[in-house]
């Protein structure tokens, strides 16, 4: 049995510009794709090339940004251009040995207020999908959720794992101004809206958790790979826990 | 006009959902500051066309690059990319030229500003950066940071005294930008034989105008549309400024400065990093061309314009920090 191709990842490697490569490891949402990515991008922080710099993690991608002039000077590295180099590099990584403790995904408890104000598209959820509102909030709130990525705003959660029940197309006009922690939902996908910002998502509910601040390291809440739960709170806990956040915040 | 704080960008949070931001233009931007001996990615003030005055409180030096405007004291004309000296007191005005859009204004030691996520960059979308997250406004006052290198102490020594003072040279700013800037080099996309051979045809050989629709998240383009036979969707992935997205309607957006990090429309093509520049300085209305080079080409582009922004530095004298 070879070993080594069985824990290589496959993947193929594009440029993205002068500065940054993308790893393709599939074409699909999927938990293992995300899995694969989650553990690589963990690999190559732990053995960084000459020149790296940072990852930007998707869907089903992982991009790879470094520095050009420290590529090229790099005694360590083989290619006659970046490009070539960076990917050998990264060709040669999936066969590292041992490659060490994988850090899993961290588990958070997200609570949610929903409905009301806090949520002004909960009724139509419900009633696109022939649920009560009260169903929608009980399926929302009993799934294990993954982020996929953090995009569109900083700190913003792409969120797998809806249940299919609850899968409403965005709004036909997008708000002008959405609230920060804001809970949405856009098609297959839930998210969390960390600025006040315009958006087309369907809002149910709202977190008085601050899910980014520059004063934090890393300064968003979630990370690719990590579990979301949302745990249902009333209105008043809403204001206690956003004082509490906001006073760790300090 | 908006005027806002910015430097060589955030590079470190794309993970997590932050733009680079920083400088338009780049180019602009570091010719300044090495104009004064600065470090070539200090805190400058993009201001974006004329329009803006301010006023020198105590004595500075300072320098200015780009095409969005042109200093003046008292109507008279301050050259761009050399060491200036302003004695306290001095009002300066932000004259308009029709040339570009962007300008950068550098003090020695850099603007003295906190930076938030390792940088200086103002990202107003998100209330990052800069002054307090926000554009510049009248009435706001900037100091200059107390960290003048011995080259600038020694070029404020030299031009020091009771008026307006600078040397009869500067930086040669066009040594490093191409004679026509209205074509664009750009480099296939990962999702460039996704396209109809037609459009692909359009794309490299006819116009396109940039709209009123464009700031510093992007430009809204207007020109022949660009069919996408495949119809296929993307699953959203990381993109970086100077990539070009085309929308379902067949538009293009080239993303900038303040580009999201990740988006999800078929990408054409990826505008070559040392031509970044000449599009910050397109105005709305502004026709352009694109022009195929290889991946391989665009990096030699990057490593001599680097090699040539150190020779101009050496040239004067200083310390360089880019190196090659």
């Amino acid at each position: 049995m070879d070993l080594q191709s069985q824990s290589a990842e496959t993947f193929t490697i594009y440029s993205l510009s002068e500065y940054a490569v993308t790893l393709e490891f599939d074409q699909q949402i999927a938990t293992q794709t995300l899995d694969k990515i989650v553990r690589f991008n963990a690999l190559l922080h732990q053995r960084p090339f000459d020149g790296f710099e940072t990852t930007v993690p998707a869907y089903a991608t992982l991009s790879i940004f470094f520095d050009p002039i420290q590529v090229m000077r790099s005694s360590g590295l083989r290619g006659v251009n970046c490009f070539q180099r960076v990917s050998d590099y990264l060709r040669g990584l999936r066969y590292a040995p041992g490659s060490a403790t994988y850090p899993h995904g961290d588990t958070l408890t997200i609570p949610v207020c929903y409905g009301g104000d806090f949520g002004p598209d909960l009724d139509e959820v419900a009633s696109r999908n022939g649920l009560t509102p009260a169903e929608v909030i009980q399926q929302h709130s009993a799934a294990l959720y993954r982020v996929y990525l953090i995009g569109f705003t900083p700190g913003f959660p792409y969120l797998g794992g809806l249940p299919e029940q609850l899968a409403t197309p965005r709004k036909q006009t997008p708000r002008p101004s959405i609230s920060r922690g804001s809970v949405g939902i856009a098609g297959k996908q839930t998210g969390i809206y960390p600025q006040d910002t315009p958006g087309g998502w369907q809002i149910i509910g709202r977190t008085p958790l601050s899910l980014f601040n520059v004063a934090n390291r890393p300064p968003a809440l979630l990370k690719a790979g990590d579990q979301v739960i949302f745990q249902p709170i009333p209105p008043e806990q809403f204001e206690f826990n956003r004082k509490a956040d906001a006073d760790t915040d300090r | 006009m908006m005027s806002t704080l910015q430097d060589k960008g955030r590079h470190a949070y794309l993970s997590q959902g932050v733009p680079v931001s920083g400088a338009m233009d780049t180019l602009s931007a570091r010719i300044a500051n090495q104009a004064l001996g600065n470090d070539p990615h200090a805190a400058v003030i993009e201001f974006t066309y004329g329009g803006a005055v301010f006023h020198a409180v105590t004595d500075l030096l300072i320098a200015y690059s780009g095409d969005g405007a042109s200093l003046e004291v008292e109507s008279q004309h301050l050259p761009p990319d050399r060491p200036i000296f302003v004695p306290g007191g001095t009002e300066i005005r932000l004259a308009d030229t029709s040339k570009g859009c962007y300008t950068y204004l550098a003090v020695a030691g850099g603007w003295n500003i906190p930076e938030v996520l390792e940088s200086r960059s103002t990202y107003m979308p998100a209330g990052i950066g800069g002054l307090q997250g926000r554009a510049l406004r009248r009435g706001d006052v900037l100091q200059a940071a107390d960290a003048t290198s011995a080259m600038t102490k020694q070029l404020f020594g030299r031009l020091t005294g009771g008026a307006v003072n600078y040397p009869k040279w500067g930086i040669a700013r066009w040594l490093l930008l191409p004679a026509n800037r209205k074509v664009i080099c750009v480099i296939p996309a990962q999702e460039f034989t996704w396209f109809e051979g037609l459009s692909v045809v359009n794309f490299l050989s006819d116009s396109f105008r940039i709209t009123t629709q464009s700031n510093r998240m992007g430009y809204r383009m207007e020109g022949p549309p660009i069919r996408n036979y495949a119809k296929r969707e993307l699953l959203s992935t990381a993109v970086v400024p100077g990539t070009i997205q085309v929308t379902g309607d067949g538009n293009l957006i080239l993303l900038m400065a303040d580009s999201q990090t990740t988006g999800g429309y078929p990408r054409i093509a990826q505008v070559v990093a040392v031509h970044m520049p000449l599009c910050a300085q397109l105005r709305p209305g502004d026709e352009i061309y694109f022009k195929e080079i290889s991946r391989n080409d665009a990096e030699k582009l990057y490593v001599q314009q680097e090699k040539l922004l150190k020779r101009l530095s050496v040239s004067w004298g200083m310390n360089e920090r880019i190196g090659y």
